[in-house]
């Protein structure tokens, strides 16, 4: 919302047509003659070449599949293989006129994207730079497969390295691109730029806008391509995406060189199936995939459709678009007309299409036409096409044989080093700024409103006399958030942030009230309501080398974001065998007073996934230590903020909140008031009442408590937790979260394995009630109340004397609820 | 009339606002939205714009300032007008300046269970009677040594938690005990086949009997050193074979019984069955109850063998592997049962039929006694309880032969 721009009633509601202009279909219409004018023979003969090196690496996998063996050479692949027979001459025309440094994005069908980014890349690399990216490849571990006995130039080589890479990749080998840690459907590698392929549909499809957005915010050259399938289109995270990447603020807001559309093609390889179902006629509406550029911006997104069974159709359109790209006038959205001669998979029988169909698309193929016209054309000789395959499918062979012996290509060892993938979810890096340079301010850093605030601001939440700080006077725990924010700004470059309302309002609970005075709009801006797109494009980001905080406004809005949360932003450090970061923090504030679909808090659904780190401070020290931890980092970082405490004081660190740097390691819990006849482990806001608690243990029954703030869930240090036992050998735990399947449970369990002969009493949990989040003022019947705790207490670890239960917490009341299901 | 500026309310939460900086100056002339002063609440700043034309006659609050909401900041009005009115000074400051708070809610949850007693009834023991123990109490009895199956658990569901063993270390079980409102009144259990045994035994011995007990006590000056002699030998060598002071009593009981020989008897109704062997009986507790295995020709022992046979003897009862044979109670000429361990200071020793007499080694207790030259000091005393049948022995011989075992604990000599 920003202010200088005003919609004004009179021209919005004026009477007017929307005029949508052509959208060009399928226009390519020159001749091999005239295309002699733009190739020389040698590019012909590379782009016939590259789809066949395409065609025979899937056949040979179909055959495996299918036969278990490739030309006499016996395997058994159990993994998958989606293939693209048939799809060559859009990959290879796709990647012709792509530089090194545009990347590629994919899907689960990208094997000839890969394979065609990666032979274009090795041709226009020189031999050095090629020889070195090799010998880097985990020490070159897979270049000394290769180069055992070869004899040849390096792009040869490079080729053998390419093919080898790629196929034990596919067959979980250690040499693979990724460790074989991401197989057939994740297979990438950025020294060629080519970005992750990702087995969920339309998965690349924000992520990829995000890659462009860390071209476009650094300055990078090159372009971006998301090679998406047409059945996507029926996808959220692609439609989020594509909103995310034609906002309007790029053209209108952005300052100076940042002005101007992102560098990026949507490119949807139009297969006209999403497994079976013809997306044309059966599961989706817009007939010609095209269409659907109109829908989305003035330009149509410049869309277009080409025929993708012709590469130089191809070629001619991706040149066009990239003018346009160059021009700043992107994105750009290309419905490549292609067709899969295979199944979506090796077991699919063909049930929803016709022999006839196939036959029809076989007798057009693209591998057999483009070699025909050549031949025809007096480029190449029909023999030296033949030759091209036979050295191909003698190559494969030799690759082959390579990829599948156990002792050259072995997989990862897990059993002598079983924690080895755990290991790999992380990078744990600690790293100032994830580039060098000077980062673009507005102003600086003390003329800035809201730090100059904070100066006034009491850091502790009594004054020196010991009276309670007036809020307004007081340093909050959103003023800590901020101060490690700003402060991450003034260092790191690559930081940017985004999220709904982050910019002009100041972020819905205030914490950014200061940044957009500090910031240019491509560091800060406002996102589009597309919970996906904003945690996808930061995945994209981050995996591109910015570091990037992005807001979930409301913990309830995980749910938008869920692929991206448990199956994207967690993985890809793993998945890419340690090669990419991940320095992504997700700001997630969890709500209160709003009712069922803005109270909830989901941090539990976050511990769950692998590979994300999580954290819930309490209090505004820990809040500013664990964001600085966070953005220091180098890993996925899940921030929890409770809306209940933005507005509170530091009531805990005597010393008030440093104005300095400081770091909270993650994983630490800390002992917030010390006790010996009961420990309380809280996670996240109810530390307040649970203060509460140990005050009325304290006063009413003699006891006095332990209170531990997890501060983190994952990871999680025990020790102290169990130290804390040994001495009360009682624990209660309480968070926010509804009690079925909390985190809770699970550390509950973890303690009664780990101080079992210590506990005096099961680990008791308290967490809020499993039902919907009832209206503010009904709250106390469904958060955890201090007398909760103390009834649970009384009821399941040690009766207190003289105690009036007002909540049952009985084993019986227990088996009845579970009963229910609430 | 002048009008008032107060600072606004931005927000349900905010309860005073801070005037970060004014931008007119009392007494100058402002016209409708113009900006006055601005100011911030803990989330956000603004700009507070005239509601009205006039002169700012007053200017209650400076740059800095914090300022309850809904409080007169200013007041703009026509010149020479007067503002005395609107000074929130001149207010009754503990209503003006009050912020708002909302009334404490009052809540009157009503008890779920009126609780009786200090704990309500959820815990009560469960009925089953199983003994339920949290780990760390568990822990901590083995560690103490404390047999806690005697307990009632204070925590839920009748648990014996750690307090529990606390107060039972402390001796102050019987607090545990009026933890609990209330206990069942009763379990009951059908005998076991050990127990109906016994308790016929036992019967049938009162029944059919004519007992009564002597009790008597003996100097154990000699049997203590000789203790410790054998404690000594036992730390520098370990093969070194344990003499117990039970041993050293049967020892010496069984050399009065060669003295005596009419209590190694049977008494069989109608004749009297005199052993020419010592068969010594041993009263042993074992977890299925009492059993009183017989060590055959124990007077033909020395004591090194006696002591290790009576062990032997009384593990195999305890391990539930004895001869059955052995504990007939015609297996034995004469029994022991040795409550001294237990601090038992006098008991009376029911006889094994058809035993005629049974020895109670009691415990040992410190008396004054003359120990020369009328000089009186403390000596350690075993007690001892003779129980013996009077069908058989009158109590003449009975008491000399107590006497006799006195005497040769007195005199033992290792």
């Amino acid at each position: 919302m920003p202010k200088s721009q005003n919609i004004n009633p009179k021209v919005v509601r004026k009477s007017q047509f929307i005029e949508f202009g052509k959208i060009p279909v399928n226009q390519y219409n020159k001749t091999i003659e005239e295309e002699k004018k733009i190739y020389s023979k040698e590019d012909f003969i590379r782009i016939y070449h590259d789809m066949v090196v395409i065609r025979e690496f899937e056949t040979m996998l179909n055959l495996i599949k299918t036969t278990n063996e490739y030309n006499g050479i016996k395997y058994n692949h159990p993994g998958p293989a989606h293939l693209s027979i048939g799809q060559e001459a859009s990959a290879v025309g796709m990647a012709y006129t792509l530089g090194v440094d545009d990347y590629i994005f994919g899907s689960h069908r990208s094997h000839g994207e890969i394979l065609a980014k990666g032979l274009s890349a090795i041709h226009r690399l020189d031999e050095d730079t090629l020889y070195s990216v090799m010998k880097k490849h985990f020490e070159g571990s897979a270049l000394k497969v290769v180069e055992n006995g070869f004899q040849g130039n390096i792009k040869d080589l490079a080729i053998k390295f390419l093919l080898y890479g790629a196929l034990a990749e596919i067959f979980a080998r250690e040499n693979g691109f990724n460790k074989g840690l991401g197989g057939s459907m994740h297979a990438f590698f950025t020294p060629f730029g080519i970005y992750p392929n990702n087995a969920i549909v339309g998965g690349s499809g924000d992520i990829s806008v995000g890659a462009a957005l860390y071209k476009k915010i650094n300055r990078k050259s090159g372009i971006v391509v998301c090679n998406i399938g047409d059945a996507s289109m029926g996808c959220g995270p692609v439609w989020e995406g594509i909103c995310f990447a034609t906002m309007d603020q790029y053209k209108t807001l952005w300052d100076g060189e940042y002005r101007g559309g992102l560098p990026l093609i949507f490119n949807f390889m139009n297969n006209l199936y999403g497994m079976g179902g013809q997306t044309c006629g059966e599961t989706m509406g817009f007939d010609i995939l095209a269409r659907v550029g109109a829908g989305i911006n003035p330009e149509s997104m410049h869309a277009e459709r080409i025929d993708g069974y012709n590469p130089l159709a191809v070629i001619d359109a991706f040149k066009r678009k990239k003018q346009i790209l160059k021009e700043k006038r992107g994105p750009v959205l290309l419905d490549t007309l292609t067709y899969r001669i295979s199944g979506h998979s090796p077991s699919d029988a063909s049930s929803y299409r016709s022999k006839e169909e196939i036959e029809a698309w076989q007798k057009e193929d693209s591998i057999i036409a483009f070699g025909k016209s050549l031949v025809l054309a007096g480029i190449a000789e029909q023999n030296q096409l033949n030759n091209i395959s036979i050295e191909t499918k003698d190559l494969l062979n030799q690759i082959l044989k390579l990829s599948i012996n156990d002792d050259i290509s072995p997989r990862i060892n897990l059993k002598k080093d079983p924690d080895c993938i755990g290991r790999m979810m992380f990078s744990n890096e600690s790293v100032d700024r994830m580039e060098n340079g000077t980062p673009e301010v507005l102003l600086p850093l003390e003329e800035n409103p809201h730090v100059k605030s904070l100066k006034n601001k009491e850091r502790f939440y009594k004054d020196k006399e010991g009276k309670p700080v007036s809020k307004a006077k007081l340093y909050q725990f959103r003023d800590a958030i901020f101060e490690a924010v700003i402060d991450r700004f003034y260092k790191d470059p690559t930081l940017a942030a985004w999220g709904e309302e982050n910019r002009d309002w100041g972020g819905a609970f205030a914490v950014y009230r200061g940044l957009t005075e500090a910031l240019p709009y491509h560091r800060l801006f406002n996102s589009p309501i597309s919970e996906g797109a904003i945690v996808g494009t930061a995945i994209g980001y981050g995996m591109c080398g910015g570091r990037v905080i992005a807001e979930i406004m409301y913990c309830d809005f995980l749910g938008r974001s869920g692929d991206e949360v448990f199956n994207q932003l967690p993985k890809w450090q793993a998945m890419s065998g340690n090669i990419i970061k991940m320095p992504v923090v997700i700001r997630v504030s969890v709500g209160s007073k709003y009712g069922a679909q803005h109270s909830q808090d989901w941090s539990s659904l976050t511990a769950h996934i692998p590979g994300l780190k999580v954290v819930f401070p309490a209090t505004p020290y820990d809040a500013k230590g664990l964001m600085n931890s966070a953005l220091q980092g180098t890993d996925p970082v899940i921030f929890f903020e409770s809306q209940r405490i933005y507005d509170t004081g530091e009531m805990f660190h005597t010393d008030g909140v440093p104005q300095d740097y400081y770091e909270i390691p993650f994983g630490e819990p800390d002992i917030k008031r010390s006790g010996d006849d009961i420990t309380i482990l809280s996670i996240g806001a109810t530390l307040y009442p649970v203060i509460k608690v140990a005050d009325l243990l304290k006063e009413k029954y003699g006891l006095s408590a332990e209170v531990i703030d997890a501060r983190s869930l994952v990871p999680f240090n025990y020790e102290p937790v169990i130290q804390s036992i040994k001495k009360t050998g009682r624990i209660i735990l309480t968070s926010d979260a509804s009690s079925r399947g909390s985190f809770l449970k699970e550390m509950a369990q973890t303690i009664t394995e780990l101080a079992f002969d210590y506990l005096d009493a099961p680990p008791v949990v308290v967490g809020s009630r499993n039902w919907i989040t009832p209206a503010y003022e009904m709250e106390e019947y469904f958060f955890p109340q201090p007398d909760w705790i103390l009834d649970a207490i009384h009821q399941k670890i040690m009766p207190l004397e003289g105690h009036q239960i007002k909540t049952d917490y009985s084993n019986k009341k227990s088996i009845e609820l579970n009963k229910e299901g609430i | 009339m002048a009008t008032a500026v107060i600072m606004p309310k931005q927000g349900q939460s905010v309860e005073t606002c801070i005037i970060t900086k004014w931008f007119r100056n009392k007494g100058e002339k402002v016209s409708v939205g113009d900006i006055l002063f601005s100011y911030e609440t803990d989330k956000a700043s603004f700009d507070l714009e005239s509601p009205v034309e006039g002169i700012l006659l007053d200017v209650y609050f400076g740059d800095g300032s914090e300022v309850p909401v809904l409080v007169n900041v200013a007041v703009i009005g026509k010149s020479g007008e007067t503002t005395e009115s609107f000074n929130p000074d001149n207010r009754n400051t503990d209503t003006a300046y009050k912020a708002p708070m909302a009334p404490e809610a009052v809540k009157a949850v009503p008890a779920i269970k009126a609780a009786e007693g200090k704990y309500s009834s959820t815990f009560l023991p469960a009925a089953d009677n199983k003994i339920r123990i949290s780990p760390r109490a568990k822990r901590i009895a083995h560690e103490k040594g404390l047999n806690y199956n005697n307990l009632s658990g204070s925590g839920p569901n009748g648990r014996i938690i750690a307090r529990d063993i606390e107060k039972g270390l402390s001796g102050d079980a019987a607090i545990t005990k009026s933890m609990q409102t209330t206990v069942p009144e009763y379990t009951e259990q059908p005998l076991s086949n050990m127990r109906k045994l016994i308790a016929k035994a036992m019967y049938t011995s009162l029944h059919n009997s004519a007992q009564l007990t002597h009790h008597m006590s003996a100097d154990v000056r000699s049997l203590l050193e000789a203790r410790q002699k054998i404690k000594n030998k036992l730390t520098t060598d370990k093969s070194q074979q344990d003499i117990t002071l039970n041993d050293m009593v049967c020892w010496c009981l069984i050399k009065a019984l060669g003295k005596f020989p009419e209590a190694n008897s049977h008494f069989l109704e109608d004749r009297i069955k005199t052993f020419n062997k010592v068969h010594l009986g041993l009263a042993v507790d074992t977890t299925r109850g009492l059993m009183v295995p017989a060590l055959i020709n124990a007077g033909d022992m020395d004591l090194a063998k006696l002591s290790k046979e009576l062990k032997s003897i009384a593990d195999a009862c305890k391990k539930g592997n004895i001869n059955p044979e052995l504990i007939q109670s015609t297996s034995a000429t004469f029994t022991v049962s040795n409550l001294g361990n237990y601090g038992v200071e006098m008991f009376t020793p029911v006889i094994n039929l058809p035993q005629v007499a049974i020895l109670g080694v009691c415990t040992i207790i410190n008396r004054p006694a003359n120990i020369g030259n009328n000089i009186f000091g403390f000596v350690p005393y075993i007690g001892l309880s003779l129980t013996y049948d009077h069908r058989a022995i009158d109590g003449g011989p009975a008491t000399l032969f107590l006497k006799e075992i006195k005497e040769q604990i007195e005199a033992f000599r290792y």
